[in-house]
């Protein structure tokens, strides 16, 4: 079942991700249509495969298999929210792939599946916890999509050159602004995400809080370079191309906190 | 047989004053379309006249449908024959067919991939639908035909680009901005071309206009067009600072704005997007100014490169459309003839359910059978009925598709005229009035 589940939605992701860009190489508004119903159907599935199993483990988020899997359903998420309050659906070109490649991950994590999860983490504190700063995570995402849509599409005014990228991409304030849009909700989000950590220490004895932990401190590390830029932005005027930067160092941070912290140092957090 | 045709004109092979004189007006197509109604080989009728063509559309009975149209073009504008055919063109059938579908495509437009004609076509099927001139088959002709056009635009890049400086000048303000709605615009001199490209930012609904001249009755002059600001220019830059877009012409032999002075604006402004647009020669904005950031400077060979390139890459996209529209043509023949054949089959079961209705009345009368029976009787006369025609429908609809089937020596579109015909003669079926007043 989860086998099958697997290869259906790496399918879907994979076919959505060409579909998205095949549409920046020939804007043919025809694939954006199908590239996004396409994507709205993944969602669906990935939605359905998160409930039953949640359902059927009686705990969701436990696992690394289980959060990049969450992961790349959050960041679909942002991207439908994105396509549908905006309508700018080429971000997809940008964020599909992401969420495809973390399925992917998903998919090799399988074996994962059936170690034992103590009963400590078994509640409504981790899913909380974790989901709210993957979706912050996925907001992220999509804001260094933001960032690197505005490099491509400043390099194309600064070269004089309209191809056919120039007339796709959104235009250099739009980018800007949504892009910077996402980075705040996604520090809301995070914001929230780090309170409900520390609360949840508060109220389990088996979870003492601690500043030293890796994780912790990259997390935080993370939460302060968005926050400082959202401040220079507020104060300086800080736009344009220093937002898209900061949009991409931003998501090497969150890389390293997810992904790096496991691999290279000890951490409480399993993923 | 019945024949679309299609007489007009357009900026092809037509001067304007021409195309003048052979242009309907809104109120002269009500009468138009009344004399066309009365004429004894006009079925169906549709007119579009704009400033660039004037089309009239119809489905005629007669084999020379065209001539019908030339002589009515003739008499209603008083126009000799002779001096028509000079500067119309005639299309029958097929070609009438790919002739509006290349319309609403804008192939057929002066330039190529403009947006208005799918909306003047579709305006014109609207008023000739509404004047009730159309019928079955101009009716699908013209839904076609904007489908047409809607699909080339979705399906390829025809329309993208502007195609002059002044709208390319636009289309990179959107490009920058977005929207143009809360942004001011400088206007540095004074110039045909810089007038121009303002009034364009003016339509997207730029909020404010300032106009600097060193002279300052001239900018006087110059803001009133625009409801702008004027301003005595001298080396005082500072009122660039809430411009959003500067457009700078000015017959000044030095540079105006460099790099240093701009990047003080640009500090004082926060570092807001800023385009500046050059179209002054010799230059008056410093090219080092385009490495300041957030500030976007394009001159008037940067404007002309791209317009020349968006034109190479329409004429890209027109070769897709071409197809598109050759692949369109074939569909809408294939329903076309489709429709010519729906009506014997319709005449046939006619034929055959009228019969056997007979029948069974008699029968039934005579049998005294319980209602069980009765059903079983009449489903069983429906299901011969059915199994009897179906081997002549299919046919028929097979022929109707592709004529060389009947396999004789002579042209196939006479043979099958006759084929129809002798159907009719043995079934002994009444001739319809018009083939095309079934629906499919």
């Amino acid at each position: 079942m989860n086998s099958l589940f697997f290869h259906t939605l790496l399918l879907v992701y994979l076919g959505a991700s060409i579909l998205h860009i095949l549409f920046l190489t020939t804007g043919n508004q025809t694939v954006t249509k199908f590239a996004y119903w396409l994507t709205v159907g993944g969602f669906v599935l990935h939605s359905a495969f998160i409930l039953l199993r949640w359902q059927h483990a009686g705990h969701l988020m436990a696992h690394w298999y289980d959060s990049t899997s969450f992961l790349a359903w959050a960041i679909i998420l942002i991207y439908l929210c994105i396509a549908h309050l905006t309508h700018l659906h080429t971000i997809g070109v940008f964020v599909v792939p992401a969420a495809f490649i973390a399925t992917l991950v998903a998919y090799t994590l399988q074996t994962q599946e059936n170690t034992a999860i103590p009963t400590y983490l078994q509640n409504y504190w981790l899913i909380a916890h974790s989901s709210v700063i993957f979706l912050a995570y996925a907001a992220f995402i999509a804001a260094f999509g933001f960032g690197l849509m505005y490099l491509i599409e400043e390099k194309k005014i600064r070269e004089k050159q309209h191809t056919l990228i120039f007339n796709l991409l959104p235009a250099l304030g739009r980018s800007d602004e949504i892009g910077h849009k996402c980075i705040l909700v996604g520090v809301i989000l995070m914001t929230m995400g780090i309170l409900i950590g520390a609360l949840w220490t508060q109220y389990v004895k088996e979870i003492k809080w601690t500043w030293v932990d890796s994780k912790v401190i990259f997390t935080i590390a993370t939460w302060l370079i968005y926050v400082l830029q959202l401040s220079i932005r507020q104060i300086l005027g800080w736009r344009g191309r220093k937002t898209a930067y900061s949009a991409i160092v931003g998501f090497a941070a969150v890389l390293f906190t997810y992904v790096g912290v496991n691999l290279f140092l000890p951490s409480i957090h399993a993923f | 047989m019945n024949q679309i045709v299609t007489v007009g004109t357009s900026h092809h092979v037509a001067p304007l004053d021409f195309r003048e004189r052979l242009s309907f007006s809104e109120n002269q197509l009500t009468d138009a379309f009344q004399l066309l109604a009365e004429h004894p080989d006009v079925r169906e009728a549709a007119i579009l006249s704009t400033c660039n063509r004037v089309e009239v559309y119809a489905v005629t009975h007669s084999e020379d449908g065209c001539d019908v149209l030339s002589d009515f073009l003739s008499n209603y504008h008083q126009i000799k024959l002779q001096q028509l055919g000079k500067f119309t063109y005639s299309h029958q059938n097929l070609d009438a067919v790919h002739h509006l579908f290349n319309v609403t495509a804008s192939l057929d437009s002066m330039v190529v991939g403009e947006p208005q004609i799918l909306g003047q076509v579709k305006e014109a099927y609207a008023q000739s639908l509404a004047a009730g001139a159309t019928g079955n088959v101009l009716n699908r002709l013209f839904t076609k035909a904007i489908s047409v056009g809607k699909r080339v635009r979705t399906e390829t890049n025809i329309a993208a680009g502007a195609v002059s400086i002044s709208y390319a000048a636009v289309e990179l303000a959107k490009k920058i901005f977005q929207s143009l709605e809360d942004k001011t615009v400088a206007i540095i001199g004074a110039g045909e071309m810089s007038e121009l490209t303002a009034q364009h930012l003016v339509k997207n609904n730029v909020s404010k206009v300032i106009v600097a001249n060193r002279t300052y009755q001239r900018a006087v002059d110059i803001a009133k067009k625009f409801n702008g600001i004027p301003l005595a220019y001298d080396a005082d830059l500072s009122f660039l600072v809430e411009a959003d877009i500067v457009i700078s012409s000015t017959d000044a032999p030095h540079y105006l704005i460099d790099r240093p002075a701009l990047a003080e604006i640009m500090r004082q402004r926060k570092h807001r997007y800023m385009f500046l647009i050059d179209i002054a020669v010799p230059r008056d904005i410093d090219p080092e100014v385009d490495k300041v950031e957030n500030a976007f400077l394009y001159n008037i060979d940067d404007l002309e490169t791209v317009v020349a390139s968006n034109l190479k890459d329409r004429g890209q996209e027109a070769e897709i459309a071409i197809q598109i529209v050759k692949e369109e043509v074939a569909k809408f023949h294939t329903r076309l003839q489709i429709l010519e054949v729906n009506p014997i089959i319709k005449a046939l079961h006619q034929q055959f359910q009228g019969v056997a209705s007979k029948e069974l009345e008699t029968c039934l009368d005579k049998a005294q059978l319980n209602p069980k029976q009765q059903k079983m009787v009449e489903a069983m006369t429906q299901s011969i009925i059915k199994k009897l025609l179906h081997q002549p429908t299919a046919h028929l609809r097979q022929i109707a598709l592709n004529p060389d089937l009947i396999g004789t020596v002579n042209d196939a579109n006479d043979d099958y005229v006759q084929y129809v015909h002798a159907l009719h003669e043995i079934f002994g079926l009444e001739q319809t009035a018009g083939t095309n007043d079934v629906e499919e």
